[in-house]
């Protein structure tokens, strides 16, 4: 009989049974029986079925398979080898009953006989359980492992090494086994003594001697309950004769060149028959259990202080959103921010953020830059009460797939995680969450299991799946903080939560103690609720003092800069006072009035706003006329003290206007004298990079002046350098080209001529064209120098260039767009005016990135080292 | 949810809601563990600290009873990870023990060898652990028996000190209690005191602790040594120990800068013991000078560094401390509590006052608005010249004025800060300044004129801070103070604390410039006060007595 025939001779009900309990053998549909059959088989299906048996059906699973090699056992054999030869009234199934038990068989030398009784009825439901979900089936032969259930369990079920796969001979007397191959069953006659244990394991009776020297009967305690491979000793360890005589007697025998294996008969044996140790039994849960008041009231303040945070959390990012890194995630400095912010640790802080991103309220803003952001949700949600608001945030953790915990840990990478990287994100949390509060929800009310407890339940239920240690503390934890627990135990709200949001907020509202609605003001400036502040009350409280501490109370001390901050939220002292009476049981304290009316004295004496003008004279009757001047309605004229207008146009504006109206104002500048102005006239820039400057500014044209000279005298240096001022007299045009600039060639056909002649004969020409900058340059320049030195290096300062910084940055910009070359002035590392011919490529963040042409190569400089740029022509 | 008095805070402070018909039960209960931290008008609160649950322990209190007093008194549940914490906390004391082993002398003991071998392990105790006896025990040097406790509260396994003091040499001393008795409280600090073996003693100022000190000594019956703050402070120790004690003048030394005694019964001020010449104490030999069997240690929160130093050296006798606030400016609360002792015995002042043995006391703060000028001044001046601006504002003199002339015949001290102010305020007021360079026999002369009342208004500079008995003083007016020191306004409280004759009110002015730094500090001053229960009147110095 095959199991296919086995599948198919079931009826219905249990069919269907095994279907609700495999639903991958269902899903999707299979199309024959046959076909189901298949799927039951395969790997994939087998190994999910046995994740999710417990320990006593794993043990049942692989004692079939370990037993199968003597052909198919019965069901009371299974449960005999399970629970030892004492509890096998039923065990005797198609083999002898153990005629003697080993004196010194190792592991817990079997249960009391009533536990074994117990034993063996709950390894019997293990056994149908099995049956049930198909890994085991019977038939008239007695059980088999469903196929493919050998290679799951590995090569040494239940500890036991295979099964030779020759026939079960004995070896004949006196002869040692070499070989791996043949199975290695001893004759009686081989052992000194009379004390025999012989138990029919199989139809090949193993005789192990009951009185073997205590080193041999070390080694075959290290194999007997699997892995039944051991490792030869080494050349001149102690221990390998004792293995060679193990070898010799035939108790063990070679598994390959290094290594020595327990034979499965022998082991059988030296086991008693039995393929498990013990019968697996689910641990006895002996947890402290915690009162209900306790668990309902720290669950309660948990709840209520993680929902704080997140509140905080999302106003914080409401105002200033943290930027997500490139690969997505916090950055650490600003999960470090918000966990200062917050007054927590960092990892508390990772778990809020993660909390609050699964609840929908934080999300990355998906711009250009993208920050972490409030979503709309987040408005809603901070509407609702606190019960609705936490059964949101738990309800968003339970099928949370993320792993806050693993923040600050490193990848195999070396990078350490980010919270809200989306490589934390991980399939199975989800379920070890459910298991990990199963765990909870099973356990007797108020019971508050130790991580280590929780972890032996988890070891039990699924022996197969057992989730990572470091998991398991982090969801409890979790738990913890979020108040689904409450002091280890599982809260009203915490239970109710994974089958009913609103339930679960009930529950919570239950548990919060009543709201107070009163506070005791002090002397000292404290302040106390004895209880649960109401939302009302806590608003205030919130808004005009600060938290000293939380529990079952609330207190608070007003300062000066708790009242301050009130007030500039648009409170007045006698509203703050009003408030505070309404509230105060026993009055507000004197020190407290005088506090909120000396800040609010001193609140708002200090006013700014904002204007573009100002107006002032002496004569307050002129003063007074001018707001309600018709003829001035435009310019938002302003009385602010008799005789200060402000006026929000431009001063230049507000001079013109004024002079339309009759009046003669004069402009001041920043000193306050009189600036003498001319009509103002409206210009614009000819070229964004030149510089702009008022014509008549004595001192910055004596700077120009100094400038000019030191670079004249560098150039000049330069050029001697070169070999002499080459360029003198010679090839005017072409040292006008490059040293002044295409528009500027009169000019430099002037200076071409040379030294001597160069100052009269510019100044023409700086007049003709007009620009007052460019005159003083020509007739002042070259005068003191020798003259102009190389076309190919212009001196600094040269008229087309630039030396105003936000210009050049312009300048700069605008080349790296075209590629075009450009003269940058840099100032070196020892303070060095440097001239390079550079093709900028970018400008960003404070940098420049160029290229150097004649150097090949690519260069960085920080804007504040660049004096100056100019276009190459 | 029971009704109780007392809210348990997840930060560790009790909220005792004084109103409450059972606070008082509450408060009597948690009083050996929790430290009394604020006590305003209606919810005065405690805190747990680890010192506090150890002096519960070193007091024989084990933490199964404080839990069942949080327990019984908590209106809601308790925090359960704060009581996991107690009893860890209380668990950790005394698991260490110092003994005196027969064979061996001073020995440290383990109950639990685990701790032990991880006090071993830290490099702190390097050097003061001798060698290892057996498991369970190590050799202590005898020397290093202060310095040892110290590192062990620092590690978190403060030991027991088992090992019991020297003898001392034996001095009859008794108490001559003619015609008065030692108060209730007094006895029960001397009691708490003795028992404990060595500790500090918290009393008001005005609330006898020099006779909490002469009934130590006389139950102790050992020459004694006294170490007090100044020289006054010296003077009136003596005087008080010749009235109540049997002690004759000639059995009592004085061991200052001026003279050099050593007697059965000396006194010895802090500054003397702690001069230092080419990098030693000359006169540390006074420790040593004789077989002492009792030091008391005048104001232990004013103790200096070195004096903890030769303190640690000083661990085979009884100690006994003495003060009005363990609050010290320093925080080194935890080096009193290992090298003096946990603190033996402490009474809320206000209950001392509603017993009648320290005189009532009305608070006031007055603020004075600078006038306009001033207050430019103010503005422009360099930061660190501001307080003393603000605190010496000419407008104070005037507001001494009235506040004089509303206590008419009442014996008043003018409290200040800064020399140049007193001097002027002298003046003004026509009244005798007493400063630091005022001679010791002037200054005696003067506080007995004062005491006779022929001196009604004493100006003083803080030599008069501390110790100075002046019983019939009644009203203070605080014109300048050592910036946010809270112990120092608590002491000039405590000068007027006395109880008088006709049971008269005391009043503490405190004169305050309006919107300086000056008015932050004195907020700051006031916190102890006002933690103890005195409430600060603040008043607008324009609404003073309307009559000046």
């Amino acid at each position: 009989m095959a199991i296919s025939d086995y599948l198919t001779a079931l009826d219905d009900e249990h069919l269907v049974a095994l279907l609700r309990r495999r639903p991958d053998l269902a899903s999707p549909s299979p199309v024959t029986l046959a076909s189901l059959a298949a799927r039951a088989t395969s790997r994939s299906s087998l190994e999910r079925a046995l994740a999710s048996v417990d320990a006593a059906v794993l043990q049942a699973v692989e004692a079939v398979v370990a037993l199968a090699p003597d052909g198919p056992p019965s069901r009371e054999r299974v449960v005999a080898a399970i629970t030892g030869p004492s509890a096998g009234d039923g065990g005797t199934g198609s083999s002898p009953a153990p005629t003697l038990a080993l004196p010194a068989a190792p592991g817990d030398g079997g249960a009391a006989p009533l536990g074994a009784a117990t034993d063996a009825s709950f390894v019997g439901r293990a056994v149908d359980e099995a049956i049930g979900l198909a890994l085991v089936w019977p038939d008239d032969e007695g059980l088999h492992a469903a196929p493919g259930l050998a290679e799951i369990l590995g090569p040494y079920p239940a500890g036991l090494a295979p099964a030779p796969t020759e026939t079960r001979l004995t070896a004949p007397a006196g002869t040692a086994p070499t070989g791996a191959s043949p199975a290695a069953t001893a004759p009686a006659g081989t052992t000194p003594s009379g004390a025999i244990a012989s138990l029919a394991a199989g139809p090949a009776p193993v005789v192990v001697p009951g009185d073997l020297p205590a080193d041999e009967r070390a080694v075959l305690d290290a194999l007997t309950w699997g892995p039944p491979v051991g490792l030869v000793p080494a050349a001149g360890n102690a221990a390998l004769p004792v293995v060679g005589r193990l070898l010799d007697a035939g108790l063990l025998v070679r598994g390959g060149a290094r290594q020595v294996v327990l034979p499965r008969a022998v082991a059988l044996a030296l086991r008693d028959g039995r393929t498990h140790r013990a019968a697996a039994r689910p641990p006895a849960p002996d947890w402290p259990v915690r009162r209900p008041d306790v668990v309902a009231a720290e669950s309660a303040s948990a709840a209520e202080r993680l929902v704080r945070l997140v509140v905080r959390l999302v106003t914080a990012w409401g105002e200033e959103p943290p930027s997500a890194l490139r690969a997505g995630g916090l950055g650490v400095r600003d999960l470090r921010a918000l966990a200062h912010a917050l007054d927590i640790e960092e990892a508390e802080a990772a778990f809020v953020v993660e909390l609050a991103s699964t609840a929908g309220l934080v999300a990355d803003d998906g711009e250009e830059r993208p920050s972490f952001a409030p979503t709309e949700d987040a408005d809603a949600w901070l509407r609702r009460d606190l019960p609705a608001r936490w059964a949101h945030l738990a309800a968003g953790w339970l099928t949370s797939e993320r792993t806050p915990w693993l923040v600050g840990t490193r990848d195999e990478r070396g990078s350490a995680h980010g919270a809200l990287e989306p490589d934390l994100h991980r399939r199975w949390v989800p379920r070890v969450r459910a298991a990990v509060l199963d765990v909870l929800a099973t356990a007797p009310a108020g019971a508050a299991p130790p991580l280590d407890d929780v972890l032996a339940v988890l070891r039990w239920r699924t022996p197969r799946n057992v989730p990572p240690s470091g998991a398991v503390t982090a969801l409890l934890r979790e738990a913890e903080l979020l108040g689904v627990t409450g002091a280890g135990a599982l809260s009203p709200a915490g239970r109710a939560s994974p089958i009913d949001p609103s339930a679960a907020a009930d529950a919570l509202a239950a548990s919060l103690p009543t709201p107070v609605d009163e506070v005791l003001l002090q002397g000292d400036l404290t302040g106390i609720v004895p209880g649960r502040p109401g939302d009302r009350l806590a608003a205030l409280l919130d808004r005009t003092a600060v938290v000293e501490s939380r529990g079952g109370a609330l207190t608070v001390r007003f300062t000066p800069e708790s009242v301050r901050a009130a007030l500039d939220a648009g409170a007045t002292a006698d509203e703050l006072l009003a408030e505070l009476t309404a509230v105060a049981r026993s009055g507000v304290p004197q020190p407290l009035r005088y506090l909120v009316r000396d800040t609010a004295r001193r609140h708002g004496v200090l006013r700014a706003g904002v204007a573009l003008a100002y107006l002032r004279a002496d004569d307050a009757a002129l003063l007074a006329g001018l707001p309600d001047d018709p003829r001035l309605a435009g310019l938002g004229l302003r009385l602010l003290a008799p005789t200060v207008l402000v006026a929000a146009v431009p001063p230049v504006e507000l001079v013109t206007a004024l002079r339309g109206r009759g009046l003669a104002p004069v402009m001041e500048g920043p000193d306050g004298l009189v600036v003498h102005a001319p009509a103002v006239r409206r210009r614009t820039r000819p070229r964004p990079q030149r510089e702009e400057q008022p014509p008549d500014d004595e001192a910055r044209l004596t700077a120009l002046v100094a400038r000019l000279r030191r670079a004249e005298a560098e150039a000049s240096r330069d050029g001697a350098h070169e070999g002499g001022p080459s360029t003198v007299g010679g090839s005017g045009a072409g040292a006008a080209s490059g040293r002044w600039g295409a528009g500027q060639e009169g000019l430099g056909r002037a200076t071409g001529r040379g030294p001597g002649r160069s100052t009269g004969a510019s100044r023409p020409v700086a007049a003709r064209t007009g620009h007052a900058a460019d005159a003083a340059r020509g007739s002042e320049a070259p005068a003191g120098s020798p003259g102009p030195s190389s076309a190919a290096r212009p001196a600094p300062d040269a008229p087309s260039g630039t030396a105003d910084p936000a210009a050049a940055l312009l300048l700069l910009r605008e080349a790296a767009a075209e590629r075009s070359l450009v003269w940058v002035d840099v100032v070196g590392g020892r303070g060095v005016l440097e001239r390079r011919l550079l093709r900028p490529v970018s400008v960003d963040g404070g940098r420049l990135r160029a290229i150097d042409p004649a150097r090949e190569a690519e260069l960085v400089v920080a804007v504040h080292r660049i004096a100056g740029a100019e276009r190459a022509s | 949810m029971t009704d109780g008095p007392l809210i348990v805070q997840s930060d560790k402070t009790l909220l005792l809601e004084v109103d409450h018909p059972k606070a008082g039960d509450a408060r009597r209960a948690i009083a050996p563990f929790a430290e009394l931290e604020r006590a305003p008008e209606h919810i005065h609160t405690y805190r747990l600290t680890p010192l506090g649950l150890w002096n519960a322990r070193a007091a024989g209190h084990d933490a199964e009873q404080v839990v069942d007093t949080l327990l019984e008194f908590s209106r809601y549940p308790v925090p359960h990870a704060l009581l996991v914490d107690v009893a860890e906390t209380m668990g950790r004391y005394g698991r260490l023990q110092l003994v005196n082993d027969p064979a061996h002398g001073l020995v440290l003991h383990a109950l639990d060898r685990a701790v032990l071998a991880e006090v071993m392990r830290s490099k702190r105790t390097a050097g003061l652990l001798g060698a290892r006896i057996d498991e369970a025990d190590v050799l202590v040097h005898p020397s290093e028996r202060g310095h040892l406790k110290q590192v062990l509260v620092k590690l978190g396994w403060p030991a027991e000190d088992l090992a019991g003091y020297v003898d001392g040499e034996k001095h009859p001393i008794e108490l001559a209690q003619d015609g008065w008795h030692l108060r209730p409280y007094q006895e029960q600090a001397i009691d708490g005191f003795f028992h404990g073996g060595s500790g500090v003693v918290v009393l008001p100022c005005g609330a006898g602790k020099t006779l909490v000190g002469a009934g130590a000594m006389a139950r102790s019956s050992t020459t004694t040594l006294i170490l007090v703050t100044n020289t006054v402070s010296a003077r009136q120790w003596r005087d008080e120990l010749i009235r109540r004690t049997s002690l004759t003048p000639e059995e009592i030394g004085e061991y200052s800068g001026s003279r050099k005694e050593i007697r059965p019964v000396t006194i010895a001020t802090y500054q003397v013991l702690t001069v230092k010449r080419k990098g030693e104490y000359p006169h540390l030999e006074l420790l040593d000078a004789r077989d002492w069997g009792l030091i008391v240690y005048d104001e232990v929160h004013l103790l200096p560094a070195p004096v903890f130093r030769m303190t640690a050296d000083l661990q085979a006798r009884r100690r006994l401390g003495l003060t009005a606030t363990l609050v010290r400016e320093d925080g080194r609360e935890d080096e009193v509590f290992s090298l003096i002792g946990p603190k033996r015995f402490d009474a809320p002042w206000k209950d001392i006052e509603s017993q009648g043995y320290i005189a009532p006391a009305v608070c006031t703060e007055v603020r004075l608005t600078l006038p306009d000028h001033d207050r430019m001044t103010y503005a422009m001046a360099d930061p660190d010249e501001r307080y003393r601006l603000a605190a010496t504002a000419a407008g104070k003199h005037k507001v001494v004025d009235r506040i004089v002339k509303q206590h008419p015949g009442e014996p008043t001290l003018v409290i200040g800060q800064y020399l140049d102010q007193l001097h002027e305020l002298a003046e003004h007021l026509d009244a005798p300044l007493i400063t630091g360079e005022t001679t010791e026999r002037e200054r005696e002369r003067l506080y007995a004129a004062f005491r006779e009342g022929t001196v009604p208004t004493l100006v003083v500079s803080k030599v008069a801070n501390f110790s100075i008995d002046l019983p019939e003083a009644s009203v203070a007016v605080q014109v300048s103070g050592s910036f946010g020191s809270r112990q120092e306004e608590a002491q000039r409280l405590g000068r007027i604390m006395r109880p008088k004759g006709d049971g008269r009110t005391a009043h503490f002015y405190a004169i305050v410039a309006r919107d300086t730094v000056d008015q932050d500090f004195a907020a700051h001053r006031q916190r102890f006060l006002a933690e103890q229960g005195y409430a600060y009147t603040i008043v607008d110095a324009e609404d003073l007595g309307g009559a000046a």
